[in-house]
């Protein structure tokens, strides 16, 4: 596949992988914005609601909620039901930041463009956090 | 990250893959924050992987089989049940035996079994100025502020910090970040701030204003460790402070030029008596006359003074039937506490001493029993002289609430009823 658009990220998480893109507009929690049986979000008011997080690249812009959000991450990975990827727009936080590190999912954030934007919902995309790069594939 | 070779060698596998996996963790988490280098830690305060989440305790035990071990003085932070004396709280026994494994897989580790939100109250006192890594916020705050001991809020990453010896330079652990941001005057008359709940009060309404930044709070003579603990544990609550700094009292700032580490103050927020009286206002949702079941007294856990005058204030009174009165503290207190006779006084008033444990971390969290498929204690009104407490207990144990003075916590257990 060739790339259509690309960004330059900041790692958090090494490793590289691809999947379709869940874009989130707004802040997102683990805690409470996801089914920890199904993996789907479960949030109100977020237009991917009822869409399963399973190897997506979950794009949201920053993380919200209960430091428990980064075990509820560990647990959706032990579940097989956890995201590929994971990329948010502002620097991360202490808390996820260990909880995708002991989750060993590639991550990144602070993307040098319009992600919400411009990457659609449904879109393949691949993380290389190595690399430092987003790319939107075609 | 620039390494010594030392840590190189670490996470090389040079000191057995316990290690080497510690420090691979510790050095993503680093550079994922532009940490230059990792510091020297000269003390940990560790999760007690309490049997209410879901797999910890079996993690816990895993973890130690694999060989792990503390390496710098590691002290253990609050359990869900008093292992030393289950029946008193009437955690039920399946709780009580998951929690007990964490126990024996700490002592394995080398972690001092203090099961306490106050080490520090146990003399566990590094250096000021030294690198830790701590788990629990009302810990966290007085280390940083009261003791000059750096410290993070630590998550999941105190266990390898803990096995290492080590964290990256970051966040508090930096000169930099430990300025003061907001400039508060306290216009409270000092026969107001003369109890621990009036300094919890305090505390929630400055964290409610301050966040997650560091106030500098004037005007204070807080001359009781326990007002200042009360106090870092509710800016911690309403708010996510992690350091405060108190001129004249605090050691990074004997004057408000040097909070602010010589940069212009920002404009001063008074803080009257009207605010202390919003704090309780908010936190009292217990109708005036009505009956209540739950007096609680040690949020954080109470030192072996505080416990000295509740075994004095409770003399020749009794606890209501239908009450249920804890004060709370850690169990090396409590021993002492039994060879001074207060634990005896205590309970021939009808109250309970309990040990490792408190209320919202305990049996009583209504979402715990319901996990376990145990019966969910019955919780209607709490009373509590904590800012802490009563702003968790709402949520947790689902009961109305009222923050008041240790005196009035006293004859509400006595009469079974909130007099307002």
């Amino acid at each position: 596949m060739t790339s259509c658009r690309e960004y330059r990220v900041r790692k958090v998480v090494r490793g590289a992988a691809e999947g379709e893109a869940v874009v989130c507009p707004e802040s997102f929690s683990f805690l409470g914005d996801v089914d920890l049986g199904t993996g789907q979000i479960i949030a109100a008011g977020n237009p991917n609601r009822g869409r399963g997080l399973k190897d997506t690249v979950l794009i949201y812009p920053e993380t919200k909620g209960s430091s428990g959000g980064a075990v509820v991450l560990q647990t959706l990975v032990k579940k097989g039901l956890a995201p590929a990827a994971i990329i948010t727009v502002k620097p991360v936080d202490y808390n996820l930041a260990e909880g995708a590190i002991l989750s060993r999912i590639p991550f990144a954030c602070e993307p040098d463009g319009d992600v919400l934007g411009q990457v659609k919902t449904g879109q393949r995309v691949r993380l290389d956090a190595d690399a430092g790069k987003l790319e939107v594939l075609k | 990250m620039e390494l010594t070779e030392r840590e190189r060698a670490m996470l090389a596998g040079d000191e057995g893959p316990v290690v080497a996996e510690a420090m691979d963790y510790l050095v993503q988490f680093g550079e994922a924050f532009d940490a230059e280098r990792l510091v020297d830690l000269a003390y940990c305060h560790y999760p007690a992987e309490m049997a209410i989440y879901e797999g910890s305790v079996e993690d816990a035990v895993e973890y130690a089989a694999r060989g792990a071990q503390v390496r710098v003085p590691t002290t253990s932070s609050t359990l869900c049940a008093d292992v030393e004396k289950p029946t008193i709280t009437g955690c039920p026994a399946a709780l009580v035996d998951l929690q007990t494994q964490v126990v024996g897989a700490h002592r394995q580790m080398g972690i001092c079994e203090t099961f306490t939100c106050t080490p520090q109250f146990l003399g566990f006192v590094p250096p000021c100025g030294s690198y830790a890594c701590l788990v629990e916020s009302s810990a966290i705050i007085y280390y940083n502020s009261v003791l000059g001991v750096r410290t993070n809020r630590g998550g999941l990453f105190t266990r390898y910090s803990a096995i290492t010896g080590k964290y990256p330079l970051m966040g508090y652990q930096l000169d930099a970040n430990r300025r003061g941001t907001h400039w508060f005057r306290v216009d409270v008359p000092t026969a107001r701030l003369q109890t621990y709940d009036a300094w919890c009060a305090l505390g929630m309404h400055i964290g409610a204003l301050v966040g997650s930044d560091v106030p500098v709070i004037d005007g204070i003579a807080p001359d009781r460790q326990e007002w200042l603990l009360g106090m870092g544990a509710a800016l911690a609550t309403s708010g996510s402070v992690t350091l405060f700094h108190i001129p004249g009292v605090t050691p990074e700032a004997r004057t408000v030029e040097e909070a602010f580490r010589g940069g212009p103050p920002p404009e001063p927020v008074t803080v009257t008596e009207a605010d202390l009286d919003a704090v309780y206002a908010a936190q009292t949702t217990i109708e005036t006359e009505s009956p209540i079941d739950f007096v609680l007294l040690g949020c954080p856990h109470y030192n072996l003074d505080q416990l000295r005058q509740v075994a004095e204030a409770l003399a020749g009174k009794t606890v209501a039937d239908g009450v249920r009165f804890w004060v709370c503290t850690n169990r090396m207190t409590r021993l002492q506490a039994e060879h001074s006779g207060y634990v005896q006084a205590i309970e021939a008033a009808g109250a309970r001493v309990v040990a490792d444990t408190c209320p919202v971390e305990s049996h009583m969290r209504a979402s715990t029993c319901r996990d376990h498929g145990l019966p969910v204690p019955n919780v209607e009104a709490m009373v509590c002289d904590s800012g802490k407490m009563i702003r968790y207990v709402g949520d947790l144990i689902g009961c109305r609430t009222a923050l008041t003075q240790r005196a009035a916590c006293i004859a509400a257990a006595t009469s079974g009823r909130w007099e307002g």
